[in-house]
């Protein structure tokens, strides 16, 4: 069968718009990890919360849940554990679990929009929400570069197991320096062969750039999006003062 | 310099785009450590270090105004992806106007105004702690639940003082970063060609 | 007429300038430039596509023209609809993480319509049945995958003349075969092709004109029925590598020969993390010590991880490796074993030559420092002691990862592709190199691609299949 760009970018498309979930994840943050509103907010939160635990469950994101998961019981097994610590781990545990409680569910957010959005996605996301290219320019640079990156890094560390080279705790300024040195000297060859050839093939063009990433709102960000919007209303409803329920 | 030449040109992106990427994967690394809530604290002290070395280099690449703004607003940006709220976006503003106007005040070229530069830019990691202050009676009023023991407890361990005391921190350990990066650059990336 | 490209002086570095060159390429025509490493091959191509003097400043006078219109004078992205470049690093020279993407890139930029994009691309798949590559994250594929993708972004922009810039550096013989075959496709749509390369062998027969450049001036210029009347020794004279493209597995050497001392490894293992497949999987095999063996095997037969299991650096290979009646485990093969890697660059640290060789030196001996100058007298360094080793050139930086290696007294030497992108004299040079640590009584294994290597200096030769 004939390859057919346009249904293959249509079938690869994921199941939520990125702009759906950068939304959420601003509103999870000002709200969850914020902690914007008073009493009545209280139970909304609850369930933003569960939201992203939700979201990883539905794309099936197996992994990141149960590493979501696991934080959250170990952050508050440490709060309930707490009281009955001595001393010193007492405090400990108290700090990590408060800590852990409170990053939690926003780092589960971003973990869900990191893993579930392609980078071709996101920067399209980004051209649509009216980014300047100054910004999303950098960025898909940015994206490309992180698995090369992390690559020169690993190849070095064995660079250096090879040549016998190990170091005590003593000598932790030249161990940054021996992985440093040549991870940025490779990287920022890498990054000047990069820009060449992306010039040559036009980048920075003064027109407005196509993108053939397929994004677009349907039915299920219509629900994530008017549940946002719910969000804010209950807020400003309690800002001014009516009670919406009982606690 | 005429106006058309201070604009930004592809080359200028990408190349904000590769130290972007190369201190935030260094930032990465070390958030990995930040896990550990106890190291949290430390983490204005050990990135503004670290990151001095790409900083420098990158702060020899940079010619014109803007290119640091950018790189500003983009870690501001990535942290909101990462879940750490839109507070570092504000810090990452602010951070970014006072480094480029600084370095720009050096002509883009003084050595002494680059180690303030990144002092300077190093503001923006204190964004990550803000959730912790923001807000801070309300944090204890929804958690009274948990007892007055706890609420005396984390008030010790993260009084509001700390507040400034690491926002000083993200400034004196990007100088030290800043003056890190430059040895390095001389010691090394000078004479290796590529600074 | 195509494009002129008159009396140039381009001048970026010494080494790579140029002096009065002209050149016109016509419509449809296939022009090969070859040359020495530093005779100005590259720095033509970009002129062409005006790389210089817009991203690699230098002086320049004279002009490129390409239909009547200065290069040097218009904007990169003006060229680049006309110009497309295929380059030699495969790694670095895509910008998106998936492969639709980056066929999709150069239109993008331009701001074509998103259905003449999916024509275009659909076209280009279609016409080099690279289907089954579509749709992947780059950063999975193999060299030649890559360097396939690079082939079909330049036809999916339309870009009449399309420049090969050495694309078969870091391919094996099959991957080359692929891309010889996207060259002959581009010939038959009548594009102009400008190729710069060292290997000759696998574009030879289907050049319009052979150019052939040294320190920056063109030497010979040949049309297609002159190169073909050239003699091996004309051509060997002219400082050119081999017209006849040999697969490096057809070259006959035994793998272990009688009264060759033993080297025994025994389950030697390894998969990818989450892959079931095991990429080295070997039961037994025995290498001849003090030999020079070369290891061949298509990409991805698992060469360079071969190479890793035996130097130790992977926790999760439990092979065990014994020579002369002694057990080597990972830890001790770590002590005995060195591997030049591909990127010699990432495997130096310090800030001078004669650094580098100290720190692997044993550090009780007091005349370290003598013995170090001794050995990169001998290894033809001693003129860089003080340079930094990362502004050193790729043969050097092998060189200098040569004397660490001997330096610290390893027994076994592991080169992972160390004639990639040299020209003939380099090679011939890695050759003697590769012959002259043999002497000194180290066993070397040598991963190629490079069948001329192997004729220069291979005594043994090991195929690695898949698996």
């Amino acid at each position: 069968m004939r390859y057919c760009s346009k249904a293959a970018q249509e079938k690869r498309r994921g199941f939520i718009d990125p702009r759906t979930k950068l939304a959420l994840v601003v509103i999870i943050a000002l709200f969850v990890l914020g902690g914007i509103g008073g009493e009545q907010m209280e139970p909304v939160k609850t369930g933003l919360s569960a939201l992203p635990f939700l979201l990883l469950l539905v794309e099936r994101q197996w992994r990141r849940f149960l590493h979501g998961l696991l934080v959250l019981v170990l952050g508050y097994g440490l709060l309930l554990a707490m009281p009955y610590l001595p001393g010193v781990l007492n405090y400990i545990a108290l700090m990590c679990g408060g800590i852990l409680t409170r990053f939690v569910v926003t780092i589960v957010m971003g973990e869900y929009l990191i893993g579930t959005t392609s980078v071709s996605e996101f920067i399209c996301a980004m051209e649509k929400l009216y980014m300047p290219s100054t910004i999303t320019i950098p960025m898909s640079v940015m994206f490309r570069l992180f698995p090369t990156v992390a690559a020169e890094w690993r190849s070095i560390r064995r660079a250096m197991g090879m040549r016998g080279i190990r170091f005590g705790g003593t000598k932790a300024g030249q161990v940054v320096e021996y992985q440093m040195v040549p991870m940025m000297t490779s990287c920022v060859r890498i990054g000047e062969e990069l820009s060449a050839s992306a010039l040559t093939r036009g980048l920075g063009a003064p027109v407005k750039r196509t993108n053939i990433c397929r994004i677009g709102f349907r039915i299920q960000d219509h629900v994530l999006l008017l549940l946002c919007a719910a969000v804010i209303g209950v807020w400003i409803l309690e800002l001014c003062g009516v009670t919406l329920w009982w606690s | 310099m005429s106006k058309t030449e201070n604009k930004l040109k592809g080359r200028d992106l990408i190349n904000v785009g590769i130290y972007s990427a190369i201190y935030f994967v260094i930032l990465m690394a070390v958030a990995m450590l930040g896990m550990i809530p106890i190291f949290l604290p430390l983490l204005s002290v050990i990135v503004p270090i670290l990151g001095g070395i790409p900083f420098m280099l990158f702060l020899t690449k940079v010619k014109k105004p803007g290119m640091i703004f950018v790189m500003a607003m983009i870690m501001g940006i990535m942290m909101l992806l990462t879940g750490m709220g839109p507070w570092p976006l504000l810090t990452c503003a602010v951070a970014g106007i006072l480094a480029e106007l600084c370095y720009r005040s050096g002509d883009y070229k003084s050595a002494k105004k680059a180690v303030v530069t990144y002092g300077l830019f190093s503001l923006w990691i204190w964004g990550n702690y803000l959730p912790l202050f923001t807000d801070y009676e309300g944090y204890f009023a929804q958690r009274q639940s948990y007892g007055q023991e706890y609420i005396n407890a984390v008030q010790r361990l993260m009084p509001l003082w700390m507040a400034p005391v690491l926002l000083i921190a993200c400034f004196g350990c990007g100088v030290i970063g800043g003056m890190l990066g430059r040895a390095l650059l001389r010691k090394h990336f000078a004479k290796a060609g590529i600074a | 007429m195509s494009f002129v490209y008159g009396s140039d002086n381009a001048a970026t570095k010494h080494e790579n300038s140029l002096r009065n060159v002209s050149l016109a390429v016509r419509d449809g025509e296939f022009v090969f430039l070859t040359g020495p490493s530093g005779c100005g091959k590259t720095t033509i191509l970009r002129l062409i596509n005006g790389l210089i003097p817009q991203f690699y400043p230098g002086t320049l006078s004279g002009e490129i023209l390409i239909n009547g219109k200065s290069v040097s004078d218009q904007e990169l992205y003006d060229t680049a609809g006309l110009v497309g470049t295929v380059f030699q690093n495969p790694r670095s020279q895509f910008y998106n993480v998936d492969t639709t993407g980056e066929l999709a890139f150069s239109c993008e930029n331009r701001g074509l319509s998103e259905a003449d994009i999916y024509k275009r691309i659909d076209e280009t798949v279609a016409d080099f049945h690279i289907k089954s590559l579509m749709d992947r994250n780059i950063f999975h594929l193999s060299d030649g995958e890559k360097q396939k993708i690079a082939c079909a972004s330049v036809s999916v922009a339309g870009s009449e003349i399309i420049l090969l810039d050495e694309p078969s550096a870091n391919l094996d013989y099959e991957a080359t075969m692929a891309l010889r075959e996207m060259v002959i496709r581009w010939k038959q749509q009548g594009k102009t092709i400008v190729a710069a390369e060292h290997r000759i062998a696998y574009l030879w027969d289907l050049i319009d004109r052979a150019v052939i450049l040294r320190d920056g001036q063109i030497v010979w210029e040949l049309s297609g029925a002159e190169k073909d009347g050239l003699s091996i020794s004309e051509l060997l004279e002219m400082g050119l590598r081999s017209t006849v493209q040999e697969p490096p597995t057809d070259v006959l050497l035994p793998d272990f020969a009688y009264g060759d001392e033993p080297i025994v490894l025994q389950d030697f293992r390894f998969s990818y993390r989450g892959e079931k497949r095991e990429i080295v999987s070997i039961d037994r095999l025995k290498l001849a010590a003090g030999e020079i063996t070369a290891v061949t095997g298509a990409n991805g037969a698992g060469k360079t991880s071969f190479l890793n299991c035996l130097c130790g650096l992977e926790k999760r290979c439990k092979g065990i490796m014994e020579y002369k009646e002694k057990i080597y485990g990972r830890k001790e093969r770590q002590k005995i074993c060195f591997m030049v890697m591909q990127d010699t660059g990432n495997q130096l640290f310090t800030e001078s030559v004669l650094e580098e060789v100290l720190i692997s030196s044993p550090k009780s001996a007091e005349d370290a420092e003598k013995k170090a100058t001794e050995l990169l007298r001998q290894l033809d360094l001693d003129a860089f002691l003080d340079r930094h080793p990362q502004s050193l050139s790729g043969g050097q930086k092998q060189r200098l990862a040569i004397a660490c290696a001997i330096a610290s007294g390893r027994e076994m030497l592991l080169l992972d592709e160390p004639t990639s992108g040299l020209d003939y004299a380099h090679m011939m040079e890695t050759a003697q190199l590769l012959k002259r640590v043999q002497a000194m009584g180290i066993t070397l294994l040598v991963v190629t691609h490079d069948s001329e290597l192997i004729h220069a200096c291979c005594g043994r030769k090991i195929v690695l299949k898949r698996g």
